[in-house]
């Protein structure tokens, strides 16, 4: 029991800092050119009001902090993907019966569809993710509260509205989802929107939410995979077996 | 899985709790110093000036802005 427990924490914390890991350098191609252009438009912002000068040594101390910034990125990836691989894990220790029969590939596959869904995609179209210089720094506790606030709507409707698929009959499962699909419609209904302007280019702002939603979906199915591949490796799960 | 003839029990499998309280606390933890601290937790052992350097903030900024969490 111990060493399953041992492992069962193993796999869930390995594959979400994989899943992260290669989240974060998939960002480094995929996003942070966007982000360089946005904190662009910034230095030339600071050198417009004279805040900063536009000098040698501005660039030269520029460029090495953004080199510190893209490292952290990927530091950063590794830890929320562990972070969201626990949360991952726990659902998927508390679902994995009520799951697709058959290879574990294929249940973590299913699970993790419908949390990105739930988590992320639907979240991401109410408050879509912003490029810098986009936020109010004095809005961001704000906007910190809604965001979360509407992940838990969607997130914790759709464990309830799984109870209710699981409850009423075959021909009535239909009801699960219309139900659910009213709760994501009245949320974004009353959900307050983001309250900052959004001043920049569509094309940098598009391009950067495309390849940002593209980033967080190569997370979800390599969390997907590398779990749902060792799970099947490892049976974590499996003392029932054992003991009898 | 329940229809394997290697499971003999019916009860359902336990799911060890100390580990989801781990993971749990990995979760909430991991979320709060990636997406939202913007001092807080240096402050501990810096005090006020953490609030002002924002050290956290500024290394995990980049995913901040590439994973949607509000920022600025
Ligand atoms: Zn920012």
């Amino acid at each position: 029991m111990a060493l399953k427990t041992a492992m069962f924490i193993a796999v869930v914390l390995v594959a979400g800092a994989t899943a992260g890991t290669i989240h974060g350098l998939a960002n480094l191609v995929l996003v942070e050119p966007y982000l360089d252009g946005a904190i662009m438009i910034e230095n030339q912002a600071l050198f417009a009001s004279g805040q900063e000068e536009d000098t040698p040594e501005f660039w030269a101390e520029y460029e090495s902090y953004r080199i510190w910034q893209k490292e952290g990125q990927v530091l950063a990836s590794a830890m929320l993907g562990t972070s969201m691989g626990a949360l991952f894990g726990i659902v998927y220790v508390l679902s994995r019966d009520a799951l697709p029969k058959g290879h574990d590939l294929k249940k973590a596959s299913v699970l993790a569809a419908i949390m990105w869904f739930s988590v992320y995609l639907v979240p991401f179209l109410k408050y879509p993710a912003n490029p810098p210089t986009v936020g109010d720094g004095e809005t961001v506790v704000l906007r910190a509260v809604l965001y979360l606030s509407f992940i838990a709507i969607t997130g914790f409707g759709a464990v309830g509205f799984y109870q209710v698929y699981r409850r009423v009959a075959k021909n009535r499962k239909f009801v699960a989802f219309a139900g659910y699909a009213a709760l994501v419609a009245v949320a974004f209904a009353l959900m307050p929107p983001n309250p900052d302007e959004v001043a920049i280019q569509t094309e940098l702002l598009d391009g950067f939410r495309v390849m940002s939603a593209v980033g967080v979906t190569i997370f979800w199915t390599a969390l997907a995979i590398i779990l749902g591949a060792l799970w099947q490796k490892l049976r974590p799960d499996s003392e029932a077996k054992l003991q009898h | 899985m329940s229809n394997s003839s290697m499971q003999v029990t019916k009860s359902p499998r336990k799911v060890p709790v100390a580990a989801v309280v781990a993971l749990g606390l990995v979760f909430v933890f991991g979320l709060f110093v990636v997406g939202f601290d913007q001092g807080h937790i240096f402050s501990m052992a810096f005090g006020e000036q953490a609030f002002e350097d924002m050290y956290i903030h500024e290394l995990t900024h980049d995913l901040r802005h590439a994973a949607g969490f509000p920022c600025h």
